[in-house]
């Protein structure tokens, strides 16, 4: 029940399973517990979930404290529906082992990609070297 | 403590129990007044009495790791109180989450420890707690989360005073997180935003609703108290109060007037007596106003201050002007334009009100109330009406004319003329076609078209005479010749349209049968006109009119050989590039 219908709250999702997703790529999983006026969220029992390929894995975390600034978006999970997921579940070694290779080989890629455009006397900023406005 | 015993959470790796400060026990206690000067023996009493009941190993001021023990008294509450602080005031009101009064526990501390030694030397290693002596001010946080406000008793600045931040911000509590700490002395805001009763009537049927729904089986539930969420819900609210919610809060309004529109509609059959249409309550007004703009004596103007309820002001613009005397002659066109911009700004708001107040007009007013109401608008009218006209009595540029050369003028112009009475209307067309040539020429950005529907309408209520004199404002100027005139009438947009629908006016007069009642020279002005603008039309490359009416082929038919009307015909198509004209 949302007590101020016609806004968004989040009052009504105190409680239940959620996932979340963060501003550095991060997916995390748990109860939300509680929240503040600037959407800062206590998560209970939290999971994080990395994603590669097909396989993901779960990192128990415990209680997370999420500033309400990066929280890129959040969605209840229905823990009632059956699960049918073509993802499969591996173990916490077997998920950061594949998360690091996939990290290689896109700089990998990156290198190549800006050589190649050095090369060609085009350069392209990265992300990182910008000033966040 | 084995891995994870606690919390049954293989993350954490090693539990310490600290000195349990009045925040651990109680989140909700977000300041605690006294409470932090220590006595190094109690700490070491407490440690001990701790340990037995924790058994960790290893001293524990060595570690500053102080885990939160929330969950720990939630089994033994019994046995936690003990080691609590102690506060020198009785505090029998303190609540836990659980709701369990911890005063007694705290008097019977009290008792124990004899002469007071409130000030303690520093204890090595525990970052939590201050040990110099405190004036009585709330200390923040020393982890330094939370955002407090100080206590009115901090002093400020004389400067601050003047503002509205920090000590003297305008104090509604939900700075303050809910507590139950009776030696904060604030009060609660009422809900004083009051809902839409259609919003209201959802609201309780929703609560009827959840209220049946079972208590879930998760042992950490409600962790957020409902105190709490109630006060997160009043921030919101408090956040949505506004003076205008018809303009601020437009989907919302919009949404549930719709919303009941609807029921009333589905209502209509069923009920004998029909609900009265009344608008939403107004929330209420915030009256707490202060002044935003702060002068520092000996700068050199505004200074941009942020207070709580503008982060980041921005600096108004100050005109110059005041600076120079009003009977300057020479003006910068540049300031000049400022000045009309300012004020078409001012009017707008005016107009805005105006256009407000003819859409609310739905409600059921009583009589007199209407009229006041009705006299009010034409009294704004008017005064956005004087205003344009008369500028600037010293400057020759004509009434109207600086705001016409303005887009934002125009526009303003074009909102207001459906007000007008109709020889205001009238006066206002009459200067747009005697400066056409002027507009058209400084329209650089092809503004002008905005006042063409408003003027259309003026059009439509001219007699024959007045149209007479339209045109005749039309072709005749101080520098050109009605041929030149109309030569740029045709090859700007606006002008075309204008001359169109006057040109189209006439007709429909004439075909209408309605007596006329001409003046003298009134017909031969017109069918001269008629001559000139076919002669220009056929001859001319046209621009593409806003509207072409279907009315004119049968004008020029009247006056014209077949053959011209033939030429004519072809040439206004190939403008608008499509068949508009029956053949």
């Amino acid at each position: 029940m949302n007590y101020v219908p016609g806004t968004a709250s989040l009052i009504d999702d105190i409680d239940k399973k959620h996932l979340v997703l963060l501003r550095d790529g991060r997916t995390l999983i748990g109860f939300l517990r509680s929240i503040d006026q600037f959407a800062n969220l206590v998560f209970h029992q939290t999971v994080e979930r990395i994603h590669v390929g097909k396989k993901f894995g779960d990192i128990p975390r415990g209680i997370f404290i999420v500033r309400g600034e990066n929280v890129v978006l959040l969605g209840e999970i229905d823990v009632d529906k059956p699960c049918d997921t073509v993802l499969q579940q591996v173990s916490i070694e077997e998920i950061l082992e594949e998360q690091r290779l996939q990290q290689q080989a896109k700089q990998e890629t990156e290198k190549v990609k800006m050589q190649v455009l050095k090369d060609r006397g085009l350069s392209i900023p990265k992300a990182d070297n910008l000033d966040e406005y | 403590m084995g891995r994870g015993q606690m919390f049954e959470d293989p993350a954490v790796m090693r539990m310490v129990a600290g000195q349990p400060s009045l925040k651990s026990l109680d989140s909700a206690i977000v300041d605690c007044g006294n409470a932090m000067s220590w006595n190094a023996y109690e700490d070491h009493w407490m440690m001990h009495s701790y340990r037995k009941t924790r058994r960790v190993s290893g001293s524990i001021l060595q570690d500053s790791a102080v885990v939160c023990v929330i969950d720990g008294h939630r089994s033994r509450g019994q046995h936690l109180p003990s080691t609590f602080l102690d506060l020198p005031y009785a505090v029998s009101s303190f609540r836990g989450r659980r709701g369990e009064p911890r005063g007694p526990y705290c008097r019977r501390q009290f008792g124990q420890r004899g002469p007071s030694q409130m000030h303690a030397p520093m204890m090595p290693g525990s970052p939590l707690f201050s040990r110099q002596p405190l004036p009585p001010r709330p200390r923040y946080n020393q982890t330094g989360g939370f955002m407090f406000p100080t206590n009115h008793r901090c002093p400020s600045t004389p400067k601050m005073m003047q503002l509205r931040f920090g000590a003297n911000s305008p104090r509604p509590s939900p700075f303050y997180s809910p507590s139950s700490n009776p030696v904060q002395h604030f009060r609660y805001p009422d809900p004083v935003t009051q809902l839409h009763p259609q919003h209201k009537r959802l609201l309780v049927q929703k609560r009827h609703i959840f209220q049946r729904k079972s208590e879930s089986r998760d042992p950490y539930c409600n962790l957020m108290t409902a105190k709490e969420k109630e006060w997160i819900t009043r921030l919101q609210m408090i956040q949505l109060q506004s003076e205008n919610p018809y303009l601020e809060d437009y989907y919302y309004q919009e949404y549930y007037r719709r919303m009941e529109a609807k029921l009333a509609e589905e209502e209509l059959g069923t009920r004998s007596k029909r609900e009265p249409p009344k608008l939403t309550t107004p929330y209420i007004t915030k009256t707490d106003s202060y002044t935003p703009v702060v002068h520092i004596e000996g700068s050199l103007g505004q200074v941009a201050v942020s207070t709580c309820y503008s982060p980041r002001r921005a600096i108004s613009a100050v005109h110059a002007v005041q600076a120079q005397s009003p009977l300057e002659e020479q003006k910068d066109t540049r300031q000049q334009r400022l000045e009309v911009l300012s004020k078409v700004e001012k009017l707008f708001i005016v107009l805005l009100e105006v256009e407000e107040t003819e859409r609310t007009k739905t409600t059921v007013l009583s009589e007199a109330e209407e009229r006041r109401l009705m006299e009010k608008t034409q009294r704004k009218v008017e005064h956005i009406y004087s205003q344009m006209q008369h500028h600037d009595p010293l400057n020759s540029g004509g009434e109207f004319l600086p705001f016409l050369l303005i887009s934002k003028g125009k526009k303003l112009l074009a909102r207001l003329l459906p007000f007008l009475k109709h020889e205001s209307a009238q006066t206002v067309l009459h200067i747009v076609t005697r400066n056409l040539p002027t507009l058209m020429n400084r329209d650089t950005e092809e503004a002008l078209p905005v006042l063409y529907p408003a003027l259309r309408n003026v059009i439509g209520g001219l007699t024959f005479s007045q149209l007479i004199g339209v045109l005749k404002d039309l072709t005749s100027s101080e520098s050109q010749t009605a041929y030149e005139c109309l030569t740029l009438a045709c090859q700007n947009k606006f002008g075309l349209s204008l001359l169109y629908a006057l040109l189209s006016q006439g007709e429909k007069l004439l075909s209408s049968g309605v007596p006329l009642e001409p003046s003298i020279g009134d017909f031969e002005a017109w069918t001269d006109t008629i001559f000139q603008v076919a002669g220009q039309l056929s001859q001319c490359s046209l621009v593409e009119p806003l509207l072409l009416p279907s009315n004119l082929l049968t004008l020029f038919c009247r006056y014209l050989d077949k053959r011209t009307v033939h030429q004519l015909k072809s040439n206004m198509e190939s403008a608008t590039g499509f068949l508009a004209l029956p053949s």
